[in-house]
């Protein structure tokens, strides 16, 4: 029988992480280390006319204290050309701050405690300049520009459109606009950022990095360093969540390097909750200007975004989400026309990068409400709207009008699945009946949310390789990297199955750069696609090779021998009974091994259904959500536990998203949300149980079938929570609420429309 | 630093009369987010986890003492929570499980936050606290005049709470607290309503809308008509006039947690609800 698709449980790696894990940085010794701390920016906008680190250096146990006048590093810059250079983020702030976190010392001292007391006797003169916290301000001729040399604050414009026609909304009856705003977000992984750094006597940097890509982070550092990516090594031990945010290499981590060289000693740092609030590249972060139009039957036909991205103080990761967001803006709708414009624009605020589904989210978050919108002002049932508007099951591959091409999908399965999972006849005439009723203390509201995303979106290949032990195991090594994910699982039962070794013989590594060649990391739900698949393949051809060998230990012909995988055993084909296992194999051929590097090849598109039911008081503005029914088809299911696992954290997301999360800064740059008393992450008694309906529609894309799964319920169930919660108050007259739908915000929606 | 351990009251406050710098740990639940803020530097620490007396909880006739240190958990179950409901209820809203096993009543009244959940029910109760020093020996003071303030309190420097002694009343509690979610949460508005059907009436007190627990006197003084005592019934349109003049007494500010429109609105929302709970039609 095989192994995949089956519930095995994450043996491997869940006893350490429910235990508290040993291996996070924080926790690992290190003989001889001392600790740094950075001085971070109090003030959103300011230019630093001095900066007075004597009495920080006079303090106990203090060993260096640095500033952008001590280090020869370059800026980080992105690696779109269309960015001003001068938008580069120095290290450590030069003569400007243009955030509150922005770094502007770093303290070196024999303990943690010393090297934050230093790092507060640092004395920095600001004299504060007008700042500017918000997007659509910042584009505004007015508005306090954040780099001189520049001449406005947008950092990047990009038009698209894919008619020239004078009458974009020709043959529509019905119009529908709005501006909707996909509110920032803070990363909130559970363990903020930490890291580790020494030199060798040869020179070799050292490095410990809570990252979600060992690889790129040593590539990364050695670029800032000068140095060849052999000359360091970067591991990656227990990393608690990244969510995107721990994707690239901060300044934060290439000071560390710094500061290990000028002290000749290993430096750690680990930082603060607040810290890593501000410090943590946020996410989302747009606003969009959207018209949708169809027929008055519930046709679509032309759709217009404009999106307003905001970067941050400094364009990083966040350059490339809209076009993401632009890729996917259509979703699952076969549209006639279709017009996204991208304007990229610097703020007073955290920088912006990726964000459990980067861009993809905001597409979905956008188009699935105007579909909503459009059908109520139609006033055809949304189901009924996307029923006609949706990509037909047999036009796959399917190329958009923004040049995506869909592998494969079945859209309106997927619908169909979900409503009557959900029992949406039977929910709407309850719905019909409170209403009647004059319930207004519980309206029931329903919101669906159609999506399709993009997943390995950059088509990358991956390292996998495999290696039999001594003892008969193996040994799968993997160039992303887990950091929660359940991958020890997962490829140790894709090598179980293609070789017949037990899946608990099998050790799965990752993370660490001298033990793994190559890598790209875990980010982009591309995982088990794109890694998965490379063990997949690197097992196929350790079988090949092991073949050959027990041929020759069977003294038959190769073509004649056979693996019988249920036994974990070779033998000629006809005479079971005489056997080579993977033991005696090992005994005689140690050390065989097989790797391989998968092709670059296009993304995969997952996609689905998410129903959500509310309830919304009316008086308190206070919404329960009743139940959430998701239904994702990301192609083959490996393993149905962990698989469910990435659809709950993202449905936990997703709901976050639609009522309780949102990075809050004032109009002067100062940010409100800087604790998790303030920073609202749900509890679980905030979240009902998640009802799963089960679809797989295999990739013809990779062997496995598979397609990602880490970011779909969070870009399925956001739109879907935040519809359910308008529907809820539609005959009211309420037509939009923004996100997170607070209780102030739904009782002020309730209020207006009632005037 | 050093953290001081009496064991018994006199202990306690003899330490703290020792040592004037030292500042008083209960369960660390508000004092270590400071530390950990940077908002207070770490020195002398006395700690009342080991003093037993503070621990203790008694009943002497319609009274009920509760020791300064006795925890959420406490509070929330056994005998005080059929005692004093509103209470039990309160204390259930606070934190999370750790943070109940840990905070205690004393430590919410000496932190005194405009948002301190138990401070609005303490308020409706009309509760006294026991204070006491080395140096000037036990006292007693009316809640009221113990909560001057945002975090200030009456205390004198080396005085401790000691204990909060409450009636017990008979007929129906309630506390309802508004807030961003529903645990962990500060409270963006609370409402503590306490029958006494005794005396023929009710006493409503606020949370998290002014600058300390508030009392609702004229949303009282109109219950005491309103409501038929001691059946306790009521109409419909007292709940709504009763809610409205609750709110009334609010004093609520804006912040990034909630405008004070919202949260006078949710003070007269909850004011009304508890209300309805508490009389029959
Ligand atoms: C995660 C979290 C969630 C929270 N949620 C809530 C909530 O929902 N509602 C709420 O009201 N509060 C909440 N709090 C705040 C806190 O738990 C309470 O205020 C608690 O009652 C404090 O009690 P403590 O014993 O921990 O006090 P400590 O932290 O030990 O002390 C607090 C202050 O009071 C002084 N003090 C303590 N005991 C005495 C005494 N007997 N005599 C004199 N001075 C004393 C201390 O010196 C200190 O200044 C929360 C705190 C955290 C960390």
């Amino acid at each position: 029988m095989s192994i995949l698709g089956t519930r095995v449980l994450r043996a491997a790696e869940d006893p350490r992480f429910l235990t508290g894990g040993d291996r996070y940085i924080d926790n690992l010794p290190l003989d001889g280390a001392v600790h740094a701390e950075y001085v971070m920016s109090p003030v959103a906008h300011a230019r630093i006319t001095g900066i007075d680190t004597s009495a920080a250096r006079a303090m106990p146990g203090v060993l260096a204290v640095i500033t952008a006048a001590d280090i020869d590093l370059a800026p980080q810059t992105t690696s779109n050309p269309r960015v001003p250079e001068s938008m580069g983020r120095p290290l450590l702030a030069t003569d400007t701050v243009r955030f509150v976190g922005e770094l502007v010392a770093a303290v070196v001292a024999e303990t943690q405690s010393q090297a934050i007391d230093a790092a507060e006797a640092v004395v920095v003169d600001y004299d504060p300049l007008p700042a500017v916290a918000d997007a659509l301000v910042a584009l505004t001729e007015s508005a306090p520009r954040l780099f001189p040399e520049t001449e406005s604050n947008l950092a990047l414009f990009a038009g698209f459109r894919t008619s020239d026609d004078d009458d974009f909304f020709a043959g529509c009856d019905v119009v529908v606009r709005e501006r909707l705003v996909n509110q920032r977000m803070a990363v909130t992984p559970m363990e903020a950022r930490a890291g580790a750094m020494w030199w060798d006597d040869a020179g070799r940097l050292h490095a410990w990095s809570c990252t979600q890509g060992a690889h790129g982070t040593r590539d990364g550092l050695a670029k800032a360093f000068g140095l060849e990516p052999e000359q360091v090594r970067v591991v990656a031990p227990d990393v608690g969540g990244g969510f995107g945010g721990k994707m690239g290499t901060y300044p934060e981590e290439v000071l560390l390097g710094e500061l290990a060289r000028r002290v000749g000693r290993p430096v750690r740092w680990a930082e603060s909750r607040t810290q890593c609030q501000l410090g943590l590249y946020h996410g989302r972060a747009q606003v969009h200007d959207v018209e949708l139009g169809g027929t008055r039957d519930g046709r679509l036909i032309a759709y217009r975004i404009r999106i307003v991205q905001d970067a941050g103080a400094y364009p990083s990761g966040g350059v490339f989400l809209p076009y993401l967001t632009r890729l996917m803006a259509s979703g699952v709708y076969e549209l006639e026309r279709v017009d996204a414009q991208i304007e990229v624009v610097v703020t007073n605020t955290t920088p912006v990068d990726a964000y459990r589904g980067a861009g993809r989210p905001e597409a979905t978050a956008a188009i699935e409400r105007m579909v909503e919108r459009f059908a109520v002002e139609a006033g055809v049932d949304p189901a009924e709207v996307r029923r006609k508007s949706f990509i037909s099951p047999d036009a796959f591959p399917y190329t958009t009008k923004t040049k995506a091409t869909y592998d494969s999908g079945n859209y309106i399965g997927a619908l169909e699945l979900a409503l009557s999972g959900a029992g949406y006849v039977q929910l709407r005439d309850e719905q019909a009946r409170r209403r009647a009723a004059g319930d207004d203390g519980r309206l029931l509201g329903i919101g669906v949310s159609s999506y399709v995303e993009i997943t390995n979106g950059d088509g990358s290949g991956e390292f996998g390789s495999i290696e039999l032990t001594d003892d008969g195991g193996a040994i799968v090594r993997t160039g992303t990297s887990p950091h929660g994910q359940g991958h020890h699982t997962a490829f140790a039962m894709i090598a179980s199955e293609i070789t017949g070794i037990p899946f608990s013989r099998i050790e799965v590594r990752h993370g660490d750069t001298d033990d793994v060649p190559r890598g790209g990391g875990t980010g982009g739900s591309r995982s088990l696609q794109a890694g998965g698949t490379a063990v997949y393949r690197a097992s196929e051809d350790f079988v090949r090779a092991a073949l050959d060998l027990a041929a020759d230990m069977l003294e038959a012909n190769p073509d004649d021998v056979v693996l019988d995988t249920a036994a974990g055993a070779f033998h000629v084909q006809g005479t079971p009974a005489i056997a080579r296992t993977w033991t005696d194999l090992a005994a005689a051929h140690g050390g065989l091994r097989a790797e391989r590097d998968t092709e670059r090849s296009a993304g995969t598109f997952p996609f689905g259904t998410h129903v959500a039911v509310v309830e919304v008081d009316t008086e308190t503005g206070s919404v329960r959500v009743l139940r959430h029914i998701a239904c994702d088809d990301a192609g083959t299911i490996i393993n149905p536990v962990l698989f469910d696992g990435q659809v709950h954290g993202g449905v936990a997301a997703g709901i976050s998203q639609a009522l309780f999360e949102h990075f809050v800064y004032d109009v002067d740059g100062n940010p409100l949300t800087t604790n998790l008393a303030d920073y609202c992450v749900p509890a679980a008694s905030e979240l009902p149980s998640f009802e799963r309906i089960a679809m797989e529609t295999p990739t013809p894309l990779n062997p496995l079938g598979a397609k990602g799964i880490g970011e779909a319920g969070t870009i399925g169930a956001t739109p879907a929570v935040q519809n359910a919660v308008i529907d809820a108050l539609a005959h009211l007259g309420v037509r939009h609420i923004d996100m997170p739908c607070t209780p102030e915000r739904v009782w002020q929606a309730v209020q207006a429309a009632r005037r | 630093m050093t953290v001081l351990a009496p064991t018994d009251l006199d202990g306690a406050l003899a330490a703290l009369a020792e040592r004037p710098d030292a500042t008083v740990l209960a369960g660390g639940t508000d004092l270590m987010v400071e530390l950990n803020f940077g908002h207070r530097r770490a020195g002398v620490f006395v700690s009342l986890r080991r003093v037993r007396e503070l621990r203790e909880w008694s009943r002497v006739g319609d009274e009920l003492t509760i020791g300064a240190t006795v925890t959420y958990t406490g509070l929330e179950r056994g005998q005080i929570a059929t005692l004093v409901p509103a209470l039990a209820q309160a204390a259930r809203t606070v934190g999370s499980p750790q943070i109940r096993n840990a905070g205690t009543i004393g430590g919410n009244l000496a932190t005194a936050s405009p948002a301190g959940d138990t401070l609005p029910v303490l308020s409706a109760l009309d509760a006294v606290v026991v204070c006491a020093s080395a140096s000037a020996g036990r006292r007693e003071v009316s809640v009221h005049d113990f909560l001057v303030g945002p975090k200030r309190s009456a205390l004198a420097a080396g005085e401790l709470v000691v204990a909060v002694r409450v009636p017990v009343l008979s007929g129906p509690q309630e506390f309802l607290k508004v807030g961003t979610r529903n645990a962990m949460v500060i409270s963006i508005a609370g409402v503590a309503l306490v029958t006494d059907a005794a005396r023929g009436g009710l006493r409503c007190a606020l949370g998290s809308v002014g600058p300390t627990a508030l009392r609702a006197a004229d949303a009282e003084s109109f219950a005491a008509t309103a409501v038929e005592w001691p059946s306790r019934r009521a109409t419909p349109e007292a709940a709504i006039e009763f809610g409205r003049l609750t709110a009334g007494a609010a004093r609520p500010i804006d912040d990034h947690r909630a405008t004070a429109h919202y949260r006078r609105h949710a003070v007269e929302v909850c004011a009304r609800r508890a209300f309805e709970r508490v009389t029959l039609r």
